[in-house]
């Protein structure tokens, strides 16, 4: 123990000298290295988010591809339909080849390109070591490396859009034997196991930056939720995602060498004939399909919860500072955390109430699932009880986080009926499923990641963003976000499957034109409000007004750093003495006490910090 | 503008299936507890949002959080969401356990097929010829065993297909390529047809009528339109028409024992030549 701790006041000290060095050896850094192969995690956060941001545009045009069909099938897209190539459309309008292409690559896009990257990539390379007060990651190279495969990774699956056949059309879930066939199919899987290996890397970077790198006098428990959310994350990620490797590649098998992994004997080609599979040869031999459900669902169900942990450390965050006050139950929204993590790797089974799989293991699942709402429940009890009492400023940073749990109640909720078994065996499949996972990963996931993007813009950029627009943001992305999934639940309990080109086919299904034109309508406003973010993210670069240390006056380390930091972080030596939500403490004549401050000289020491 | 509702209860199609309202029951129960925690939730959030609002001279109180509350408030979701888990179970059980499958009035084979649903009847003397997916081919979907005299009389139908009402029906569940999602709405129930395995599914009509069967898992650019009919019946509708079916068989049956060669051969077999190969390999 001592051993580590002198390991550890050597490591600050070095880190002090090092940020010396680094100013001197700041004109010697050139631009490729400090703007492309970047190893300085503030720069590698920046690219995370703007790669994301730049596949949110793609993934939400997809989007309302989808709803332009569903709304109004047959009819050429407005504006763009008549760019698009033959082999996509007819005379402008969405072919069912191309809108099965589209239900795929949305979902693809928007989780291991925008959701994951940005929760994960671009909050936990800003964040970890920005508030556990260090210089940067534990290993910088490798922090690059996990960025660079993004792009790589999604031009991959990108080009799928370019070789005979098409992109990968089988759903994001991409179920064999659909999948097992087919160039798009192969970069997709390719494009996926590269994005995982992003994740596997920057997982373990987290790890290891948080066990080993804490400001000096920071334990455990004194991190911002933020960090302990991205902690457990990074376990989830580096448990989790090479299970999803390990699927990717025994299905490359099968698409490659046709080895029949997930392939039963003697299936049928749309021709007549039957399909190459290692399966074939020999009488009773074959795979099993289900076994990539498990595989799948094994990393793909914590994965969920990669995507949303993340954003309730960031929203604790953002409540605790806005409402001036601390954390209701820290250590409960610890174990909660670990709690939701924990069962997040058993109960990747209901995805498969529907599998065939043995009904016995149907109930454990049910019994595990519904069980998680327990957690789920403390964490929303707990946020209610943070801003019980306080003194809540309405910033936009703020509104998304109220948002979002707003909309995260209503998206449990929903899980709870998909949880229950008997009724997930008439709402799998429908809109019901769709409306649950976008008021979970948009009305959770995004509106905490914006929440996150305006808490932290001032230390990233430098500059203050522009509150008027920021608001007319939410409360545009709010209102339009309900009206276009809440209607979801509705058609979904009537029965109207998912990923279906034209519902009108089915006589049942053809009262719900309308209820999907409104949808339509909602999600098309709902995509462009999200113009003014971009508008006011990039306006504000340039003409937003210089931001302060500390312009929310909250509490943790980041915000002892200049504005926006230099290569090293900190201009100063950081000592923690305190928890990260000492809001209204009755130590100081502020509402506020940040970690840094020391116990003996809290006003005079806040004073300056204010006039940085 | 049109008919719309904010209740989602009143959404469902109508439930035609002895266990349709134990559903729509359970589904009610969950729906009413979601909507009460939802109001609380959002009532004491907006109540909050509103009281504690930034205002001049008003300050926040310095406070860390109550274990006892802790307490409480993980207690309480632990027992009323485990009891939701436990009483949701029984049904569970009813329409999932092989041991609870009831005595099964009729069994029938149903296969997906991008883009089409193929059912199999028993035919004249009440008993399905084994089957084996060696023997599968495209022109036999089920594997039917040629050796296998009870298969031989076997009737398919493709796309619709008719079902006597209040009677327990077992289905046999697979797919001959792809993933499939056998959905009947009406009957509240949904099986996935998978490839390589066959599932059992059971459910038992009350009303008779046209009700839609949907695939409800991607299975291709075609899968919107993998839509069959399921007729219900009458007992002695239903008779009638299986009657007509059979005869109609035996027409076959005799046409083809007078003469070997088949009556008309489908122009598909002289391209598919490699999976009748493999079929009779084995």
């Amino acid at each position: 123990m001592a051993a580590v701790a002198t390991q550890h006041d050597h490591a600050h000290v070095a880190t002090h000298d090092e940020s010396h060095a680094h100013d001197h050896a700041h004109h010697s850094v050139s631009f490729i290295r400090k703007y492309i192969f970047s190893t300085d995690h503030k720069t590698i956060a920046k690219q995370f988010l703007t790669t994301s941001m730049f596949f949110l545009l793609v993934g939400g045009a997809f989007a309302l591809f989808i709803r332009w069909q569903l709304a109004y099938p047959g009819e050429p897209i407005p504006l763009v339909g008549k760019w698009l190539p033959d082999t996509l459309v007819s005379n402008g309008a969405v072919q069912p080849g191309f809108y099965t292409q589209l239900v795929t690559m949305h979902a693809t896009v928007m989780i291991f390109f925008v959701i994951i990257p940005m929760a994960t990539g671009a909050f936990a390379n800003f964040c970890i070591p920005l508030m556990i007060g260090t210089d940067d990651m534990a290993m910088p190279t490798i922090n690059m490396i996990s960025f660079w495969l993004v792009p790589v990774a999604g031009l991959t699956i990108m080009s799928g859009f370019f070789v005979e056949g098409g992109t990968a059309a089988a759903g994001w879930t991409n179920y064999p034997p659909l999948s097992a066939s087919g160039t798009g199919h192969m970069l997709w899987v390719i494009g996926v196991f590269l994005v995982g290996f992003s994740s596997i890397l920057g997982g373990m970077n987290y790890l290891a930056t948080t066990l080993n790198k804490r400001a000096k006098g920071m334990r455990m428990f004194d991190m911002p939720l933020t960090v302990w959310a991205l902690f457990i994350t990074s376990v989830l990620q580096v448990l989790g995602t090479p299970v999803l490797a390990s699927a990717m590649s025994l299905l490359f098998v099968d698409q490659v060498f046709h080895a029949g992994i997930f392939i039963p004997e003697n299936l049928l080609t749309p021709n007549g004939g039957l399909y190459p599979s290692g399966a074939n040869v020999g009488a009773g031999g074959g795979g099993q399909p289900v076994l990539w459900q498990h595989l799948f669902w094994f990393y793909s169900h914590p994965a969920v919860y990669i995507m949303i942990l993340p954003v309730m450390g960031v929203v604790s965050d953002v409540l605790a500072t806005f409402a001036r006050k601390a954390i209701f139950g820290y250590k409960a929204m610890v174990f909660a955390i670990m709690a939701i993590a924990f069962l997040g790797f058993v109960v990747w089974g209901h995805h498969m109430f529907l599998s065939g799989m043995s009904p016995l293991l149907g109930t454990t699942f049910m019994l595990s699932t519904i069980v998680i709402a327990v957690p789920s429940s403390i964490k929303i009890f707990n946020w209610l009880g943070t801003i019980w009492k306080g003194n809540i400023h309405f910033t936009s940073a703020n509104l998304n986080a109220l948002g979002f749990i707003s909309t995260f109640v209503c998206g449990g909720l929903s899980g709870v009926f998909m949880a229950v078994g008997p009724i997930d065996v008439y709402i799998h499949d429908t809109y019901f499923i769709v409306a649950h996972i976008h008021y979970v990963l948009f009305g959770g996931a995004l509106f905490g990641i914006f929440a996150g993007v305006y808490y932290w813009y001032p230390k990233m950029f430098g500059k203050m963003y522009n509150e008027t627009l920021g608001k007319f943001h939410f409360f545009l992305t709010f209102i339009t976000f309900n009206l276009c999934f809440f209607p979801m639940h509705m058609i979904g309990v009537g029965g109207h499957m998912r990923r279906i080109y034209d519902p009108y086919v089915y006589e049942f299904l053809k009262p719900f034109q309308p209820i999907n034109q409104f949808i339509t309508i909602f999600a098309i406003a709902m995509g462009f409000s999200q113009l003014i973010l971009i508008f006011n993210l990039l306006w504000s670069l340039k003409f937003g007004r210089k931001a302060p240390r500390n312009p929310w006056r909250a509490n943790t380390l980041e915000w002892a750093a200049p504005s926006h930091p230099g290569h090293g972080n900190f201009d100063r030596d950081i000592t923690v003495y305190r928890g990260p939500y000492e809001f209204a403490s009755p130590e100081s004549k502020r509402d506020y006490l940040p970690q840094w401050i020391r116990p003996a000289h809290v006003e005079q020491e806040t004073t300056i910090a204010e006039k940085h | 503008m049109f008919d719309f509702s904010w209740n989602m209860l009143t959404y469902f199609p109508p439930g035609i299936s002895t266990y349709s309202e134990a559903h729509d029951d359970l589904f009610r129960l969950v729906y009413w507890l979601s909507v009460a925690i939802f109001l609380l939730v959002q009532i004491t959030l907006v109540t909050f949002i509103f009281r504690y609002r930034n205002r001049p001279g008003h300050k926040s109180i310095y406070y860390h959080g109550n274990n006892v509350v802790e307490f409480v408030w993980t207690l309480a979701p632990t027992v009323l969401f485990a009891g939701l888990g436990l009483y949701s179970d029984e049904m569970w059980k009813v329409m999932k356990y092989s041991s609870r499958i009831p005595t099964p009035d009729m069994e029938i084979d149903v296969v997906g097929q991008a883009f089409n649903w193929h059912v199999r009847y028993p035919g004249a003397d009440g008993i399905l010829g084994k089957r084996h997916a060696r023997y599968r081919s495209a022109q036999n979907l089920f594997g039917i065993d040629p050796t296998d005299a009870h298969g031989k009389d076997d009737i398919v139908m493709t796309g619709e297909f008719n079902l006597p009402i209040n009677k327990n029906v077992v289905v046999h569940l697979s797919s001959v390529d792809v993933l499939h999602s056998y959905f009947l709405p009406n009957f509240r129930i949904k099986q996935d047809a998978v490839p390589g395995s066959w599932i059992e599914v059971w459910h038992n009509g009350t009303k008779s009528g046209k009700y839609e069967l949907a695939c409800a898992e991607l299975c291709g650019s075609g899968h919107y339109a993998m839509r069959a009919v399921l007729n219900m019946q009458s007992d002695a509708d239903f008779a009638k028409w299986m009657d007509g079916k059979i005869t109609a068989k035996k027409a076959v049956l005799a046409a083809e024992a007078a003469n070997p060669q088949p009556v008309a051969p489908p122009p598909a077999e002289a391209a598919a030549p490699e999976g009748e190969h493999h079929g009779s390999s084995h």
